[in-house]
C-alpha cells in the first residue's frame, strides 16, 4: 500500500481565523479559490484518510461576459499524493453518453469524488444562459498516466461533458498538479462560472484499508496547529491570458 | 517695535503666497506600477530570508525561525514605509488607507511572532500567525481592483 502523505507542513495557526474563499483580479477578471481539508484533526506523525473540497470560479467585476477558460491547474501541495493502487479506473468511453445513473453503473468502483458546475453557455446570436451540471469523479488513466475523470451532466440541455484531469508532477509548493484542457471536453460556447469538487474515497485492496487522499499534521508537540498552502488554481483563458490564486490552510493535531 | 515689522512680513507673504504645487496625484494604474516595482525586491529578499522557517519550526528549531522572521518583519515594515510614501490616487485615499491599515497590523503581529518565538512560546506565535494571515487576506481583499502581484500577501511567500 502507498501511503501519499500531505505534508502539511507548517507553520502555526488557529483554524478558524483563518479567511475563505482567497481571492486574486487581473484587469476585469476576478478568480477566487476556497476549500479545505476534512478533518481537520489529524496525527502528527502518520497519515489517515482525509477528503478535500475545493470550490473555484471566475467572475468579471464589471458585469463584463466571462471569458472562455481554455485550461484548468489545480496544484495540490508536493507532498500530497494519491494512493491508486488497487483501485478500479474508469475508462472515458464507459460514460462519454452516460447519465449520472448510468455513469455510475459502469463506473462506481472507480469513484473518488462529487461536485457541481456552473457555467454561462454563450451561444451565438442568442442571450447567454446559465447551465449547472452535477460532476462524477472517476479515477483513470490517460495516455499512461494517473488521472481524474471528471463526468458533468446538466439537465437542462441535457447534456453530458467528460473532462480529464491529468495528474503532472512538477517542482515547489504545489508540485502535484491535475491539468484539464477544457476546448475538447466543453467546446467554445460554456464559459466556466462556478464549481466545486469533493475528493474521497475509502476502499479495500488485497485485505487492507486504503484511501484515494490521505494527511498527517506534522507539527511538533509543542504546537497544536500548523498552516500548509493547500490548492492553487489556474485557469488558462481563450485570450491567452492566466489568472490563478492559491490558498493556505490550516491542521489541528491530534 | 522692531518686532511688528517682521511680523507683518511675514503675514504678508503668506497671504500672497502662491501654494505649492502639490505632487500630482498618480492615476491607480501609475500607482500600482510603482508600488510593485517597490513590493518585487522585497517580497524576493523575504522569500529567500523565510526559506526553511516552516521547517524549522516543525524540527522545533524556534532559535532559527526566530532569525528568520526578525528579517521578514524587517523587510516588511521597510516596505510598508517606502509604500506609504508614495503619491496615492486622490479617488482611492479611503481604500487605500484601509489598507494600510491592515498592512500595518500586520507587521505588528510579524513582530510579535518574532518576539513570542524568541521568548519560546510557540502556541502564542502559532495564534499570531493566524491572524497574520487572515489580516493579509483582508489586505488583499481591499485592493482587489488594483491587481496587485509583488505587493499583495501571498501565504507561500512565508516559509
Amino acid at each position: 500500500m502507498r501511503w501519499l502523505v500531505l505534508g502539511l507542513a507548517l507553520f502555526a495557526g488557529c483554524t478558524a481565523t483563518v479567511a475563505r474563499a482567497e481571492r486574486a483580479q487581473k484587469d476585469n477578471l476576478i478568480v477566487s479559490l476556497d476549500g479545505g481539508l476534512t478533518p481537520l484533526p489529524l496525527p502528527r506523525d502518520r497519515p489517515a484518510p482525509v477528503s478535500v473540497h475545493l470550490e473555484g470560479g471566475l467572475q468579471t467585476s464589471d458585469r463584463a461576459p466571462l471569458p472562455r477558460v481554455t485550461r484548468i491547474e489545480l496544484g495540490l501541495p508536493s507532498q500530497g499524493v494519491m494512493s491508486t493502487r488497487g483501485l478500479p479506473r474508469c475508462a472515458p468511453r464507459l460514460v462519454r453518453d452516460a447519465k449520472p445513473p448510468e455513469a455510475l453503473a459502469a463506473c462506481r468502483d472507480a469513484l473518488v469524488g462529487r461536485g457541481k458546475l456552473q457555467a454561462s453557455v454563450a451561444l451565438p446570436n442568442q442571450a447567454p444562459f446559465p447551465a449547472r451540471a452535477e460532476v462524477l469523479a472517476f479515477n483513470a488513466r490517460i495516455d499512461g498516466r494517473r488521472a481524474v475523470l471528471l463526468h458533468a451532466y446538466t439537465a437542462n440541455p441535457p447534456t453530458v461533458s467528460v473532462l480529464p484531469l491529468r495528474l503532472r508532477r512538477g517542482s515547489g509548493r504545489f508540485g502535484l498538479s491535475l491539468v484539464g484542457n477544457l476546448t475538447p471536453a466543453l467546446g467554445p460556447w460554456p464559459r466556466l462560472r462556478h464549481f466545486d469538487l469533493t475528493l474521497f474515497r475509502r476502499y479495500s485492496y488485497r485485505g487492507r484499508p486504503h484511501s484515494y487522499l490521505s494527511a498527517s499534521c506534522p507539527i511538533p508537540k509543542s504546537l497544536t496547529a500548523g498552516f500548509f498552502s493547500l490548492a492553487k488554481l489556474s485557469f488558462g483563458l481563450g485570450d491567452g491570458r492566466r489568472i490563478g490564486v492559491a490558498i493556505a490552510r490550516s491542521c489541528r493535531a491530534r | 517695535m522692531p518686532r511688528s515689522i517682521p511680523l507683518a512680513f511675514i503675514a504678508f507673504a503668506l497671504l500672497f503666497a502662491a501654494p505649492a504645487p502639490a505632487a500630482e496625484a498618480p492615476t491607480r494604474d501609475e500607482y500600482v506600477e510603482r508600488l510593485e516595482t517597490i513590493c518585487k525586491p522585497d517580497a524576493e529578499a523575504t522569500q529567500r530570508a523565510m526559506k526553511g522557517a516552516r521547517a524549522d519550526v516543525r524540527a522545533e528549531r524556534l532559535t532559527a525561525a526566530e532569525g528568520k522572521f526578525a528579517k521578514a518583519t524587517t523587510i516588511f515594515g521597510g516596505t510598508v514605509k517606502q509604500i506609504s510614501a508614495v503619491p496615492r490616487p486622490s479617488a482611492d485615499s479611503a481604500k487605500l488607507g484601509k489598507w494600510f491599515t491592515y498592512l500595518k497590523r500586520q507587521q505588528s503581529y510579524l513582530g510579535q511572532i518574532t518576539s513570542q518565538l524568541r521568548q519560546g512560546n510557540g502556541i502564542k506565535a502559532q495564534r499570531l500567525t493566524a491572524r497574520f494571515i487572515h489580516t493579509g487576506n483582508l489586505a488583499n481583499n481591499v485592493v482587489l481592483a488594483f491587481g496587485f502581484d509583488w505587493c499583495s500577501f501571498k501565504f507561500s511567500r512565508y516559509g
